[in-house]
């Protein structure tokens, strides 16, 4: 039971507390490292690849510019050229930009809040492998020549088997998909963790802007990427088995393909912003001496630029011949955008104004942010203008937009923060005044390079190009912009020296080296495995007033859980809004379950790209085979009731309390299968719609199997709802569960039967392979959830379900719901489909 | 006495504004193209799409009234305030921006 620190021992009682805590917080050494599950590891270690992919990247990128620094080059094939600016682009963004801004996150957001650990540390972990094993396979396809070379985006129909065949575009498809696995799973485990695992006393309106910033971009990740991977499985199915979604000469739509992307890529933007602009709204009042301006202006700002970013994806797609009407909605929606962007920056402007700004390093890098990022901005306005855009379409112009609004809006940012956090990380303080040579080599070299390729592509050089011929004027402006990079890179270079030598060489920094006010200062430099000895509670004041008394408190174990129980790693769930504490979550110790299942699935993934699908398939089942080993380790085998967490309180572990951890996540999972499935829904109506031409027979479906199907699932629902009720009331109720998977079978089987005989068949016309996607949609989900129901029955026998524990049941009664509620809409789209394709017969 | 906590599902209100927001473009935009696509009359087309914009400020509206009075109401704690708070201002940033970025568009021709 409890061990509370004993103050006659000789030992300090900071130092018991730390040793005990240590044993069972750390991760071991050598081979057992790579069981590691703890935030703090895993952040660093996403940092440390993220950066690894940025060089390689940045190594690519440097070969385009070498390509293009003279005409008539010949330093690459075009072939090669083409992988290469395609693997940049994809790199820049999927393995590095996205990633970095999460290993901020991963590594920052529990310290700031005031807690150990994420909420479900081994999804952490999972998702760390599943970036860095997606990321090598992208990678490694390059020195093979198989890399993707569709460019970034990847549009249809170029990337299609006709155009693209070989495994070039499959890299890029399952590569990506995977690494999106990675996002999603950390995307769920931010919002649950800063929603329910802050410090006692945090209510959403004294939490530090930091947390909103990542609580908003992880719900924006959590809506904008379900869309692209919607995208790469019907793209992928289209290459693999023939379902010609995109295959114009079969009724597909290769416009679809840009509205699926670009709902994800405009938003995208700004998951990358957002998190930097965290960074600076954390960081700017620090080094002004003064709060921020315009706090709850910040979060309106950042709320209304999270929905706004998500409303303007056409204006990507403004020459593909969309009705003029339509392009002005967007047309004002994306100027409209710059409007709680620029609250932001006027805030940011305010609060030095008002302050009383001191120069470091950090500082520097704002500077260079608030330079490049505006320009950024204000060239996005005038793209965001239809005529204008027509003119500058696919013109260097557009590359040199993109690069000022992530340099400006990631690179800069991310360095201010690097610096401002490298003391924390290291526990060590800079040196020299290398810092700031390279952040002027830096700053000069990334405008040489980009700022010029604006005036390239007003002169009208088209983006993408392998070469030119050395008469359209672009000669002198070209080497330039290469020069540039290479100055660039030289700037890196250097930062990369320095950090080496801070590393190596800097003498030991002093707690809190800035007088910031959020609490990752209140800890120990570099901070322990546990983050914090005991957890704080947050005062009337807001932050920390005295940070090093308040370090010295909690050390000394006076605040929350400052003893150890039964080798437990405990961390505090507290209520959503108020911050009150109302759970104890005991999260698990590390193992190497995420690394195994990470392998698995990377099996899974490679099987598919070599187009060995059984092989696929009998590794994806491991995969969910691990899942559920996963899930037979969570919780406790017996009810606990209330359990003393310090200063006079007790509270129920989280298994027996509603509003868990993984109830959340349960939310925010579905309402990740929701967007997936609203898209899906968009898609198919969107192929109707595009249909020209004669459209093929479409008989109505088999009328008694959707009838059993769409019954099974709605008993399945109620079964599992009875099941539930019957655990309350104190049963057992494994029968219901027997009886509920029995329901789900028939549902598989009635669904497979029905995608059998559709009519047209899916390999032969889109509208085919839509309505198997439909029904494909249904089969899924069911046997997704088989696999709670299998889970719940080994729970059941194994004693982790009791009358208090009626987690697992919830979880499972929430999917069926779900599963009945899209099922039922998907049939009845799927039966509606021969209706409308007779309406469009009406209106050729 | 104290006041109970704010419900954690209050927090969805947060995002209600712009929801709505959103949802008057994609039915606007999805509505003008199936519009185009079946040849409806320009007269109408202008007429539905200006009554679906037009239902969707109303909505907007509606709750930028509902939260404005009971920001007024008794017994509010800080964390309740603070939502109310950010929930009126993102409705009037929603339905400013459903005005300027929707409305105007109405009167270009519709299908060319």
């Amino acid at each position: 039971m409890s061990e509370h620190v004993d103050p006659a021992s000789n030992e300090s009682p900071a130092l018991r507390l730390h040793r005990q805590l240590s044993a069972i917080w750390a991760t071991g050494p050598g081979l057992q490292r790579l069981a590691a599950v703890n935030h703090s590891v895993i952040g660093v270690r996403m940092m440390v690849t993220s950066f690894a992919f940025f060089a390689i990247a940045g190594v690519l990128g440097m070969l385009t510019r070498v390509q293009l620094a003279t005409p008539n080059s010949d330093f690459m094939t075009p072939e090669i050229y083409n992988q290469v600016f395609t693997v940049h682009g994809t790199m820049m963004l999927f393995l590095f930009a996205i990633p970095m801004v999460e290993s901020f996150a991963v590594y920052l957001t529990p310290k700031i809040l005031g807690t150990r650990d994420f909420a479900f540390p081994r999804l952490t972990a999972y998702g760390y492998w599943c970036y860095l094993f997606g990321g090598s396979i992208v990678t490694l396809s390059l020195l093979f020549g198989v890399a993707p070379d569709g460019g970034w985006f990847m549009y249809t129909p170029l990337s299609s088997n006709v155009y693209s065949p070989g495994i070039n575009a499959d890299v890029w498809l399952l590569g990506i998909t995977f690494v999106e696995i990675s996002a999603l799973s950390l995307a769920v485990e931010i919002v649950v963790s800063i929603l329910k695992m802050r410090a006692p006393g945090m209510s959403l309106d004294r939490m530090p802007i930091f947390a909103w910033y990542i609580l908003v971009t992880a719900m924006m990740m959590i809506v904008a990427f379900p869309p692209l991977i919607l995208a790469s499985i019907l793209l992928e199915a289209e290459r693999a088995f023939g379902l010609p979604f995109f295959d114009p000469t079969r009724g597909g739509n290769p416009l679809l393909w840009q509205h699926l992307f670009w709902l994800f890529g405009h938003p995208d933007v700004y998951i990358i912003f957002l998190p930097m602009a965290a960074v600076l709204s954390t960081i700017i009042p620090v080094f002004a001496r003064r709060e921020l301006v315009g706090y709850r202006a910040i979060v309106v700002a950042i709320i209304a630029l999270a929905f706004l970013s998500f409303g303007i994806w056409v204006h990507h797609m403004f020459t593909v011949g969309i009705p003029h009407l339509a392009l002005a909605f967007f047309s004002a929606g994306s100027v409209i955008v710059a409007v709680p962007t620029a609250v932001q920056v006027f805030a940011w402007l305010a609060t030095l104004a008002h302050g009383k700004p001191r120069w470091d390093v950090p500082m520097l890098y704002i500077f260079g942010f608030f330079f490049v990022f505006v320009m950024g901005g204000l060239t996005g306005v005038m793209l965001a203008v239809v005529p204008f855009d027509w003119q500058a379409h696919d013109t260097y112009f557009v590359v040199a937009h993109m690069h000022y609004v992530v340099g400006g809006a990631l690179a800069f940012p991310m360095l201010a923060g690097l610096y401002y956090w490298l003391p924390l990380l290291t526990g060590r303080a800079a040196v020299g005044r290398l810092s700031v040579v390279a952040f002027w080599i830096i700053f000069i070299g990334f405008n040489l390079t980009f700022f010029l390729m604006h005036l390239t592509g007003l002169l009208g050089m088209p983006r993408r190009i392998y070469t030119y011929h050395g008469f359209e004027g672009w000669n002198g402006l070209n080497l330039l912009s290469s020069l540039g990079g290479f100055v660039m890179t030289i700037g890196f270079a250097v930062l990369v020296i320095d950090l080496f030598v801070q590393v190596r060489y800097g003498r030991r920094a002093q707690r809190n080296p800035w007088g910031a006010t959020t609490l990752e200062w209140a800890m120990r430099l570099p901070p322990p495995s546990y983050a914090f000895a005991s957890i704080p509670h947050l005062g009337e004041g807001g932050g920390p007033a005295d940070a090093d008394e308040l370090r010295l408190s909690l050390a000394r174990g006076e605040g929350y859980l400052g003893s150890t129980r039964n080798g437990w790693q405990e961390a505090l769930g507290v209520h959503a809004t108020s911050g009150e504490p109302e759970q104890l979550i005991v999260l698990p110790q590390p193992t190497y379950l995420p690394l195994v299942t990470g392998v698995a699935t990377a099996a899974a993934v490679l099987g598919f790209l070599f187009k060995a699908y059984w092989l696929s398939l009998g590794w994806a089942i491991v995969v969910i085979a691990l899942l559920v080993l996963a899930a037979q380790r969570s919780g406790h085998a017996r009810d606990l009731g209330p359990l003393p967490i310090g200063k006079g309180l007790s509270v129920p572990p989280h298994t027996e309390v509603e509003g868990s951890p993984p109830w959340i996540a349960l939310v925010c999972t579905l309402v990740i299968d929701g967007t997936l499935f609203t898209s899906l829904l968009f898609g198919t109506l969107y192929v109707w719609t595009g249909l020209r031409g004669t459209p093929p027979a479409m008989p109505a479906p088999d009328m008694v199997r959707v009838a059993i199907l769409a019954i099974a699932l709605i008993v399945a629902a109620a079964i599992a709802r009875r099941s539930l009720r019957a655990l309350v009331g104190g049963a057992m109720p494994m029968g219901s569960v027997a009886m509920t998977i029995l329901a789900l079978l028939v549902a598989i089987f009635a669904g497979m039967g029905l995608i059998a005989r559709i009519v047209p068949a899916p390999t032969e016309h889109a509208l085919g392979a839509t309505a198997s996607a439909l029904v494909g949609f249904v089969i899924f989900h069911a046997i997704a959830g088989l696999v709670f129901l299998i889970s719940n029955l080994l729970r059941m026998r194994g004693g982790y379900v009791s009358q208090r524990r009626t987690l697992d049941l919830r979880l499972t009664r929430g999917w069926l719901d779900y599963t009945a509620v899209t099922g039922l809409i998907a049939l009845g789209l799927f039966i509606a489909l021969p209706g409308l394709v007779g309406v469009l017969e009406l209106h050729p | 006495m104290n006041a109970p906590p704010l419900a954690p599902r209050r927090l969805w209100w947060l995002g209600a504004g712009f929801a709505l927001w959103c949802s008057a473009l994609v039915v606007l935009y999805a509505v003008h193209a199936i519009g185009c696509r079946f040849a409806w009359a320009s007269g109408s087309l202008r007429l539905t799409l200006a009554a679906l914009l037009l239902a969707h400020m109303i909505a907007i509206g509606w709750l930028w009234h509902r939260f404005s009075l009971a920001m007024r109401g008794p017994g509010q704690t800080p964390i309740g305030a603070f939502v109310h708070a950010v929930i009126v201002w993102t409705l009037v940033a929603a339905l400013v921006s459903a005005i300027i970025a929707l409305a105007p568009a109405l009167l270009l021709t519709t299908c060319t």
